[in-house]
């Protein structure tokens, strides 16, 4: 008998309880500890939550396990909530905290920004809401593949036929490689240039002067001459533009502000100590 | 943490356990507005003032309150994953970046990495609450709530992650996590179910392994055989946890029980735990937090979680999408139809279609894609029926710009026959003037112009773009199989060596100071039609050989038959030869002094019934088929394993994972079946062989082709 895991558990189990009932008396009086209550929302909500999961609609018997689950669970929460268990339990906290900040969010969002408030915003935080930078241009190829060392000076030669005279599209190709991408990007941001031919690519291109082919620029895949037609500057966007981003940042920041003024006001109540420094700087064991 | 190249789209698969936990925790109770408590958390007035109001009140006075049923209802509390769904429709921007929302379904039974990631087509349509490994840690399980779900409207797909710490039951061909046979209705959930594979990221690759792909020079690739967690005794299976066996078995279920339940398609991923990728050799800052988040520590060799060196982690790997816009449906559809392919980290791009009549002239042209589409069937697919005499491949790839040039592209494929399974990676196209082996084909290696004192490299090797068209030199029409492509970077220096240099200490030990990136495209498959399988060789079961009068072997019989002895043997199926010397079995007895000349000298010690083998004569050039571990190795080296008899088997394992044997004895004949063969017997005891490879002899008849 006394070899039983079980018994030794139920023993453990008994003496705990002894020991917390007798330092924490006020925790276990009252009757509604002793009464679990569903009310018909309840049963609602445990349908709901077996039918959010796409399956059909539950049984009674099976709604019967559900509702024995949830009685279940909610003795032993209670039971574990009277045995102390959720005292420091890093996971209890964890949730706890968590769900504070849950909460400074959702009062955050309760309230949506004023007319003026938005102009504010976007007024100071205009090259956050700002259009980048856009070229629009005709690339040709110089392949290592096909011309190895050669490809630089290949594509240099190639620039004299091509400088001055703006030659047809299939003249200018002739005197390529096939290109496995696009010849002719239309619009492009720098980002979308680098992550395609390589950044220093993408430096080279956002410096060169529309209206005439330059280069040899080297990419990440050889070397390239370039027709940039149009370099559209990065420009300021009106808040008429831009009002749902300019929306959702002030938000993010209200939501953020109030977390950090709500977390500072708690932390004034709290008197916080920590380890004293020792003179090489670390803590005092 | 930064990354270099911007990412097209990603998506968040935060542990299902978290939100899971959440929804244990949660208890729904009435709507919040008629909670009393909450009144005072309604706003009067949308004013500064009136906010601070809310917010103090829930500060001061719902904490310290019982604050459970009021702050524990959905619409105040919201969840892990609500705030995950909401982050993915904020950083969704169709076009530019798409943002899935996703989770991983962490199911670990006993230390096994059984993890799924899930896609949801749409945000809209997510459910409450995803299914946990709390629900259930059987992927059938899971796959039967995504059925549930898929029918009440709601699109989505699994990704099998980190196959290779499944301790190989990742790819069960025998049982499932339940028990339940892996049969047809297992086949058809998890194909509809699990699209993608993850075939490689932060904790190693999950394609293939050196003993399970003897042959192939490349399989030995950022590796890591490990079990979630250490736990102490145990290694981990090989057998069931690598893709490329899964493909092979998966083609071998379908031949031998009509149904395949490994059609998978390539992706890659990041694993990481900090949010960010570190997919560069060049920018590797860690996965797991402060476990391996500064150089210091990763390169002292922390032990991460206490189960894996930190320097044997491996960069994140990329999944890449075929798909006609950036944007949620047409990614996600990509990913259905499997046209994808993963990356170790670089942004290679790979992209390879099979048909019947592709030619040089179609995939030189601008449009070939186009013309991939239009003949044929692009990688994920399965090859239209037979209209040409061996199937076409167009394949391609180039570089990332900001990574290393190519080395080669190789075409892995699979096939099998009377329940075995075999593999070749073939070369197909490659940088410069290399010339493959006369007799192999096989392409000699690239070079290397990696300084691993500077942690350099530099591109005057290897290709920007590789294309070709390539047709199977070796195609049986009434067999299964299945092809996929692999791109290979030249060689560069492993992140270790990079920091290894940035600290001033020598490149560890424990991994190659270089490597070779690379990228996988998604299998092509062929099913032979009906009337094509009438043409094969129809292989010898074991039913079919109680039926001619077989009787397996007892114990007794099979001590007699190769206790002590060195057995040649023939495989019937590829007509190859070669010996297996069985050592004496162990008598369990007490140990007594004996010299070293007395037989029982080096096995008396053994426990009963208990001994070793060897293989030996086993030619390079044989078509090896799964699962015999590097024989190739075993019969140069002379390594022995061990194998005891009992049950009437002959009993072996491959790291663990048990091989059985079992020998019938029909007329004068011995016919041995192994327990991976799915029933067939493919082995016959045959007289000992005087010549291994007679020169000028004419061609050996039994064997078939």
């Amino acid at each position: 008998m006394l070899r039983e895991p079980l018994v030794h558990f139920a023993c453990a189990g008994a003496l705990l309880f002894g020991v917390y009932a007798w330092l924490h008396p006020e925790r276990l009086a009252g009757d509604d500890s002793r009464r679990i209550e569903l009310a018909a929302d309840d049963l609602r909500q445990i349908r709901l939550a077996w039918l959010a999961q796409g399956r059909p609609e539950p049984t009674p018997e099976q709604m019967q396990n559900l509702v024995e689950d949830r009685i279940r669970e909610e003795i032993l929460y209670r039971e574990a909530l009277a045995l102390g268990l959720d005292q420091n339990d890093t996971i209890v906290k964890r949730r706890l905290a968590q769900k504070m900040e849950f909460l400074f969010e959702d009062v955050s969002a309760l309230r949506e920004p004023a007319a003026d408030e938005l102009e504010a915003f976007h007024a100071e935080h205009a090259e956050r809401f700002a259009e980048p930078a856009r070229v629009t241009f005709r690339q040709l190829y110089f392949s290592p593949d096909k011309r190895g060392a050669k490809a630089r000076e290949d594509a240099a030669r190639a620039l004299e036929p091509l400088a001055g005279e703006r030659l047809d599209t299939a003249a200018a190709e002739a005197l390529a490689d096939p290109f496995m991408f696009q010849d002719y990007y239309g619009d492009r941001p720098f980002e979308q240039v680098a992550s395609a031919f390589g950044p220093g690519f993408a430096t080279a291109l956002f410096a060169v002067e529309p209206g005439a082919w330059h280069g040899p620029i080297e990419s990440g895949y050889g070397w390239h001459l370039v027709f940039v037609d149009t370099h559209t500057p990065a420009r300021t966007r009106e808040l008429s533009e831009v009002e749902p981003e300019v929306r959702s940042a002030w938000l993010e920041v209200q939501r953020e502000t109030l977390r950090r003024a709500a977390l500072e006001r708690m932390r004034a109540s709290y008197e916080i100590v920590l380890p004293t420094e020792t003179a090489d700087g670390n803590a005092a064991r | 943490m930064k990354i270099d190249t911007p990412l097209d789209w990603a998506g968040v698969t935060d542990h299902s356990e978290y939100a899971g936990v959440v929804n244990l925790a949660n208890e729904p109770g009435s709507a919040v507005s008629k909670l009393p408590e909450a009144q005072p958390l309604i706003l009067k007035a949308k004013t500064k003032e009136e906010m601070e109001r809310v917010a103090l009140y829930a500060i001061t006075t719902l904490v310290p309150g019982p604050p459970v049923k009021a702050l524990m209802s959905p619409e105040v509390a919201g969840s892990v994953w609500k705030r995950n769904i909401d982050l993915a429709n904020a950083a969704n921007e169709p076009g530019k970046f798409t943002a899935f929302c996703s989770y991983e379904w962490t199911s670990m039974p006993n230390s096994m990495n059984l993890h799924r990631n899930v896609f949801f087509k749409d945000c809209a349509k997510v459910p409450v609450q995803p299914f946990s490994a709390l629900d259930s840690f059987h992927p059938v399980d899971l796959w039967n709530w995504m059925d549930g779900q898929r029918k009440a409207g709601n699109e989505l797909l699994a990704i099998s992650h980190n196959a290779n710490l499944s301790d190989g039951r990742m790819f069960p061909t025998e049982v499932d996590t339940k028990g339940r046979p892996i049969d047809a209705a297992y086949a058809e959930s998890r194909v509809r179910n699990e699209r993608l594979i993850e075939i490689k990221q932060l904790k190693g690759t999950s394609e293939t392994h050196p003993l399970l792909s003897p042959t192939d020079e490349f399989a030995s690739f950022e590796l890591m055989s490990t079990l979630l967690g250490g736990p102490p005794g145990r290694f981990p299976h090989i057998v069931g946890s690598y893709a490329r066996q899964a493909l092979k078995d998966g083609i071998a279920l379908e031949d031998s029980r009509g149904s395949n339940p490994f059609k998978f398609g390539f992706g890659a991923a990041s694993d990481s735990h900090n949010t960010a990728v570190p997919y560069r050799q060049n920018n590797m800052f860690g996965g797991h937090s402060f476990t391996d988040g500064t150089p210091e520590v990763r390169m002292s060799g922390n032990l991460v979680g206490g189960f894996f060196d930190a320097r044997t982690e491996s960069t994140s790997g990329l999944t890449g999408v075929w798909a006609d816009e950036n944007t949620r449906a047409a990614l996600f559809e990509g990913m259905q139809r499997r046209e994808t392919f993963g990356v170790s980290g670089p942004h290679i791009q790979v992209r390879m279609f099979g048909g019947w009549e592709y030619s040089a002239a179609m995939i030189a042209a601008k449009d070939w894609a186009a013309t991939g589409y239009a003949k044929g069937v692009p990688m994920g697919g399965d090859l239209p029926p037979a209209s040409g005499k061996a199937p076409t491949f167009m394949v391609w790839a180039v570089k990332d710009p900001t990574s290393g040039n190519l080395d080669r592209i190789q075409i892995v494929k699979g096939w099998t026959k009377s329940g075995q399974s075999f593999e070749k990676v073939f070369d197909v196209v490659w940088a410069g003037d290399r010339k493959p082996d006369k007799w192999t084909g096989v392409v000699p290696p690239i070079g290397s112009t990696v300084d691993i004192d500077a942690a350099t490299y530099t591109n005057s090797i290897g290709s920007v773009e590789l294309k070709t068209v390539w047709t199977d030199p070796e195609f049986d029409p009434a067999v299964h199989a299945f092809y996929y492509a692999r791109v290979l970077e030249i060689p560069t220096p492993r992140w270790t060596t990079i920091q290894a240099k940035q600290l001033g200490i020598a490149p560890p030990g424990v991994v190659p100071p270089t490597l070779q990136e690379r990228a996988w495209g998604s299998p092509i498959w062929y099913t032979p039609s009906a009337e094509a399988r009438k043409a094969a060789a129809k292989g010898t079961t074991v039913a079919d050989v109680k039926k001619q009068g077989g009787t397996a072997l007892d114990d007794a019989k099979l001590r007699a038959l190769i206790e002590h002895k060195s057995v040649w043997l023939q495989n019937t199926v590829t007509g190859d030869k070669y010996m297996i010397v069985y050592g004496s079995l162990g008598k369990g007895a007490a140990k007594k002094p004996l010299t070293p000349a007395e037989a029982d000298y080096d096995t008396q010690a053994f426990p009963a019934n208990q001994g070793q083998f060897q293989v030996r004569y086993v030619d390079r050039g044989v078509t090896l088929q799964s699962l015999t571990g590097d024989v190739f190795e075993a019969s140069y080296l002379g390594t022995a394993r061990t194998y005891n008899i009992a049950g009437g088997k002959i009993l072996t394992d491959l790291v663990g994972t048990p091989i059985e044997t079992t020998v019938y004895k029909l007329g004068d004949k011995y016919l041995a079946a192994r327990s991976n063969e799915f029933g067939f017997v493919n082995y016959e005891i045959i007289p000992t062989v005087a010549v291994l490879h007679p020169l000028g002899a004419a061609p050996d008849q039994s064997k078939p082709n």
